[in-house]
């Protein structure tokens, strides 16, 4: 992993003090020993604050929404996951490729700081359940990519200098089991559904973390923001909280790239994945196993129209 | 000084609810934050509540007026919270200056918010104090005793095996004797327990005076780079105050005026009504967040806006903390 950090730094140093590009995302070591989290870099002699670790869970790639006006090249580090959100905003035209340096990075899979038991001293941590079930753990796109990690579009194991310890660790020995949750709450009668929702909405703050967080969700103005339209209102209710939680849910469906981003800032525990892992698995089942934000020149099931396509509401 | 058994809070819990409605730091769907009391209630003292007490006075969403209007007659009929009065047991350090620190928005300085007023004249605050430190407190650092606080009406001490009380006010006398009554106390010479030293320490001495000079600073052209301004800062925090009104219409002749939280990470906040935003681009909002705790706050009340609890530390998104923010600023090299 050192190797990797150096590398990392190494190449953000060399972009920046070339003028290639104006800005690095990345990650930094935070105040504790389970904390890496974001980083925006501008100077080349900055680099060496970089840093990469089983703690960079944060997906980045919402961040590049600040620059979409800017014509600065920015340079940003992705995962397997993050990579899908690039895809998703070149896709929605929010970046523009040209304007961005996509460097691809293998993940060692992230582990989960909720189980930190001592603050003070570095112990094991279990893996992120997300990171058990994932799919895509390289880079679906990249400009460059650093530690023997290779590009590609399909679902496969990790590859890179770190990929035997995030096998070893459990990356993906899940991945068959991603509808399991959903699964739990079908089984549920259609009253024991709308209890469970109505008490999770019933926690929504309405602090929009999901939203803000979350590459899907790309619009320059949200109707969230305002309620001048009167569609909808500020108070956090469970009937007004369930209305944008299930909005939002439709508006990112069949473009959620499955970065898990929205369910982990969620002060409140939402488990926000369920009802978008429940618009994917109908999404599979209705048009063909279909993940979003893996190819550019796919457009996705619900963004175009075929004679074929499944009309079983008519 | 006096105490109860750890063993018997139940009972100590079931006496205060059966004289009022009774707020405790609880676990209800995993979520942990003041609930009123019932006996099935999966209390929890362990640590300090996820979300904070503050909505207990100020609640996220509250209706304060029906209107009705046809052309130019129109009526209203006020809504205002009811009179009762209530407990809050279990209320740290940190929160409980927070409390103080609304009261001095919403009550001083020559206007009082009736609704926060009422709810809180009824109120006893039973505080709690630590004997462990949480993950991101850091209380002590922005100068409050994690073991106790003065502006409580009655303080819980961990003794080990007992909890120990006393009163401070009239209403505080008040529920230990409700506790004496129903003879729950006895007397307890054990030593009450302190945390031991933080794992987050940060200098708070002179921050608001180095601020003064800081409002152009460089240092907020990188602070804001990850923010993503959502507003779990400022909900989560114990003594962010800003709110909204704004109205649910029913039909186009009645409707309810409410008052909403409202963030000033959020775009609209400061959107003037033509159309102009003088906090843009999240540069301004995340410099306008951290001047108001530690500068403009102290100005005008004399104390810090942020009081330790850490609630913002432990679930921003990006993990933007403010006591870096602050190490940030003491660090921070001022022209001139």
């Amino acid at each position: 992993m050192n190797s990797l950090i150096k590398e990392m730094q190494a190449l953000a140093q060399e972009l920046l003090a070339s003028g290639e590009v104006k800005g690095v995302f990345g990650w930094t070591k935070g105040s504790r020993w389970y904390l890496t989290p974001p980083l925006f870099i501008q100077k080349a002699e900055d680099a060496i604050k970089l840093h990469y670790d089983e703690f960079a869970i944060n997906n980045l790639t919402s961040l590049l929404l600040d620059y979409r006006n800017s014509d600065d090249k920015i340079a940003i580090f992705v995962k397997g996951c993050d990579s899908r959100g690039i895809l998703r905003l070149i896709q929605d035209k929010q970046v523009n490729p040209e304007k961005v340096l996509v460097i691809g990075l293998p993940c060692p899979g992230m582990v989960d700081k909720e189980a930190v038991k001592d603050q003070r001293h570095v112990h094991d941590l279990p893996l992120l359940r997300k990171c058990q079930e994932c799919r895509y753990p390289n880079p679906v796109l990249a400009d460059r990519t650093l530690g023997d990690v290779q590009v590609t579009k399909e679902p496969g194991v990790p590859i890179g200098i770190t990929a035997e310890r995030a096998i070893q660790k459990g990356v993906g020995s899940k991945g068959k089991e991603r509808y399991q949750e959903v699964k739990e709450i079908e089984a549920l009668s259609a009253d024991e559904k709308y209890a469970f929702w109505q008490k999770q909405h019933e926690k929504c703050l309405r602090c929009y973390a999901c939203r803000n967080i979350c590459p899907a969700c790309n619009c320059r103005e949200c109707i969230f923001e305002s309620d001048k339209k009167g569609w909808v209102n500020k108070a956090a209710t469970t009937t007004d909280n369930a209305f944008f939680g299930i909005t939002r849910a439709m508006h990112v469906a069949g473009r959620c790239v499955d970065c898990g981003e929205c369910e982990r800032v969620c002060p409140a525990g939402i488990p926000i994945m369920k009802i978008n892992r429940k618009i994917m698995q109908d999404i599979d089942e209705l048009f063909g196993t279909y993940d979003a934000g893996t190819d550019l020149e796919e457009a996705g099931p619900l963004n175009h129209f075929k004679l074929d396509d499944p009309e079983e509401f008519l | 000084m006096k105490a109860f058994p750890k063993a018997k809070l139940q009972e100590v819990l079931k006496t205060l609810a059966s004289k009022g409605t009774l707020y405790v730091p609880a676990l209800v769907d995993e979520t942990h934050r003041y609930y009123p009391y019932r006996a099935d209630i999966q209390v929890s003292l362990e640590q300090n509540s996820a979300i904070s007490p503050k909505e207990i006075f100020f609640p996220s969403t509250e209706k304060i007026y029906n209107f009705t209007a046809y052309g130019i007659d129109g009526d209203y009929e006020e809504i205002l919270p009811d009179r009762t009065a209530c407990v809050l047991f279990g209320v740290r350090s940190c929160d409980m200056q927070a409390i103080l620190c609304m009261d001095d928005v919403f009550l001083t300085r020559g206007y009082i918010d009736e609704y926060y007023a009422t709810r809180r004249e009824g109120a006893t605050i039973v505080a709690l104090g630590c004997s462990k430190a949480g993950a991101d407190c850091f209380c002590s650092s922005m100068g409050l005793n994690p073991v106790e606080h003065e502006g409580a009406d009655a303080q819980l001490y961990d003794l080990g095996d007992y909890y120990g009380i006393q009163g401070r006010t009239e209403k505080g006398e008040k529920v230990v004797e409700a506790l004496a009554v129903a003879g729950l106390l006895s007397e307890s010479s054990a030593e009450v327990l302190v945390p031991e030293e933080f794992v987050l320490q940060v200098d708070s001495e002179g921050i608001a005076e180095k601020l003064q000079a800081m409002f152009e600073h460089s240092l907020w052209d990188q602070l804001w780079r990850k923010c993503i301004n959502c507003g779990t800062c400022t909900y989560l925090c114990p003594t962010c105050h800003c709110f909204d009104i704004s109205e649910k219409k029913k039909n186009q002749h009645c409707g309810v005026k409410i008052k909403c939280w409202d963030s000033c990470m959020f775009n609209e906040y400061a959107m003037m009504a033509g159309g102009h935003n003088p906090r843009p681009s999240k540069k301004e909002k995340v410099r306008q967040r951290f001047m108001h705790k530690l500068r403009y706050f102290p100005e005008r009340y004399g104390k810090y806006q942020c009081t330790g609890c850490g609630r913002c530390i432990a679930k921003c998104p990006v993990n933007l903390e403010i006591t870096d923010v602050i190490n940030q600023v003491r660090e921070a090299k001022v022209n001139g």
